[in-house]
């Protein structure tokens, strides 16, 4: 049943450098947030009202800048509270790219990754980091923790992850 | 029909919520874009119930939630903070901050409406005059290590989050209390120096020896360097007593597990005496004992059996029978406890769902204090 929710044009993001948590919100527009990481024409990301925290402080507030940009290449991940909105408009409603799900764990620096890699057909793990042209993958329905406080833990529908950071990458066993 | 304050930059959402809250709800809604603005329209003419954003230009809505809460006017007002920034940590900062909820973005309009209504219906009444609430309770085990101090400092943390900055938590422990550290608090100051004050000198300086937490608590700690005795004595409790009493409405004092003369003067001054014991046949033994040393005090005890070990416990009725004293309340086990410790954040600030801290305010309602 559909919900009738209170939300707007911006979307909320939370994204992660290396010692970072930056929320803010991020303007679309007819893009989706994956299009606009992996658009290879921009190095930068423009973000409204970012709030900023340590990682291993998570919670406090710590700066707050009215815009910001962002260096996509620096950036570990990005979080977002749906699926819809970590998957790219050819991978989203209606697709048939992604016919099943297969369990991942992966790391970047300070942070671990579990969720699910969306996937239509069986994988080769070395070409999916490196064959495909896009930067950021998307993992669905993910946990991110922090490395070095196992408590701080993160929830969202969608994690972008940035390739180029990824340190180890997982996949389980299919089931059949 | 209730008046509610809205705070959020975003003028689609403000839009969205107002018309939500007047047309579903029926409610009348004072719209703000920014903390400062919002937070003069509360003083200007405070408002039953608030919705505030914590992403906003110029103050965050942790802030505006602190200054609310610092107010009189605003003190007691429930306030509900609605965020993109939706993760457990982000609820955590907001009920540290002194808000009644977090909500995270995009939340359903039935979700909102449902909520505020419920906080309308439960939120207390302002109180009118400092004696509207007035109480001493003290908290105690004469067997050490079954997790008084968890129950004293949650049960002050769920009784400031009523009458917020009316209730002080007392540590009386001569060997290093820990109330400060389950609040992540220094104890400095502590009570050391009010036993070298006579008695008639303590009121006009129990204040220097407060300390603030977030919670909208009073802290009076130990020394951390346990003092070689027994404490302060029975006069000098008494008088801190007499003196707290006069500031805030509530005073939880936290026992030592040896009934010093200043733990009997707490027991004498109390209006209720919280007995925490736990299912093991030592603590038992002596709680019987305890019961048996109090009982001329045995109208105002109420026994709390608190989990502290997980698994199975023995059911409550034959534990009683064994006491042969009514448990007033069942703490369940919560394995997050130790972390809390550590990180000093009692779970009745960061996680006021978790069933330890429904047992303990089971325990807090029926101590009849605080409404």
């Amino acid at each position: 049943m559909a919900q009738n929710m209170i939300k707007t044009g911006r979307m909320p993001v939370d994204f992660f450098t290396h010692s970072y948590r930056i929320s803010g919100h991020v303007d679309v527009r007819r893009k989706t947030l994956p299009d606009i990481l992996n658009d290879p024409m921009t190095g930068f990301l423009q973000l409204e009202d970012a709030y900023i925290s340590p990682i291993i402080q998570p919670g406090e507030i710590t700066a707050t800048y009215a815009a910001s940009s962002i260096a996509k290449d620096n950036l570990t991940l990005a979080l977002v509270a749906t699926r819809d909105e970590a998957l790219s408009r050819d991978q989203s409603y209606g697709s048939y790219a992604g016919s099943y799900l297969r369990k991942v764990f992966l790391t970047v620096p300070s942070l671990e990754v579990v969720g699910y890699l969306r996937l239509s057909a069986r994988v080769d793990m070395r070409r999916l980091l490196t064959s495909d042209t896009e930067k950021f993958i998307p993992v669905l329905d993910g946990r991110v923790q922090a490395s070095i406080r196992q408590e701080v833990v993160f929830t969202g529908g969608g994690v972008l992850v940035n390739k180029l950071h990824i340190g180890a990458f997982c996949l389980e066993e299919e089931d059949q | 029909m209730a008046r509610i304050l809205v705070i959020d930059d975003n003028a689609d959402l403000l839009q969205m919520i107002r018309m939500l809250l007047e047309d579903r709800g029926g409610h009348t809604v004072v719209l703000s874009a920014e903390g400062e603005d919002g937070l003069a329209k509360a003083m200007a003419n405070p408002p039953d119930l608030a919705i505030v954003d914590v992403m906003m230009p110029g103050m965050t809505g942790y802030e505006v939630c602190r200054r609310l809460r610092k107010e009189p006017a605003t003190a007691n007002m429930p306030i509900i903070i609605l965020t993109a920034r939706g993760q457990s940590v982000d609820r955590e900062a907001a009920l540290e901050a002194g808000a009644n909820e977090h909500m995270a973005k995009p939340v359903t309009m039935s979700e909102l409406l449902d909520r505020v209504n419920d906080l309308l219906a439960t939120s207390p009444q302002p109180p009118t005059a400092p004696s509207a609430v007035q109480g001493i309770v003290g908290v105690l085990s004469l067997r050490g290590g079954v997790g008084v101090t968890t129950v004293a400092v949650n049960l002050a943390v769920l009784f400031a989050r009523r009458i917020p900055g009316r209730v002080c938590l007392v540590d009386l422990s001569p060997s290093s209390g820990h109330v400060a550290l389950h609040l992540g608090l220094r104890p400095d100051p502590n009570w050391l120096p009010l036993g070298a004050l006579s008695p008639g000198a303590i009121d006009a300086a129990i204040n220097n020896y407060l300390m603030g937490h977030a919670a909208g608590l009073a802290v009076l700690a130990a020394p951390y360097v346990p003092v070689i005795g027994t404490g302060l004595s029975r006069e000098t409790v008494a008088a801190t007593l007499n003196a707290l009493k006069k500031h805030v409405g509530v005073v939880v004092v936290d026992l030592p597990s040896v009934l010093t003369e200043g733990a009997a003067a707490v027991v004498e001054a109390a209006d209720a005496i919280v007995l925490v014991t736990t299912a093991d046949p030592a603590a038992l033994q002596t709680t019987l004992g305890s019961l048996q040393a109090l009982k001329a005090w045995s109208s105002k005890i109420h026994l709390a059996l608190n989990q502290i070990v997980p698994g199975a416990a023995p059911p409550a009725e034959a534990l009683q029978r064994v006491v042969k004293h009514p448990f007033a309340a069942t703490v369940p086990y919560e394995s997050a406890q130790v972390q809390v410790v550590s990180q000093g954040k009692p779970l009745a600030l960061i996680a006021p769902q978790s069933p330890l801290v429904q047992g303990i305010a089971r325990l807090a309602a029926g101590l009849g204090l605080v409404p």
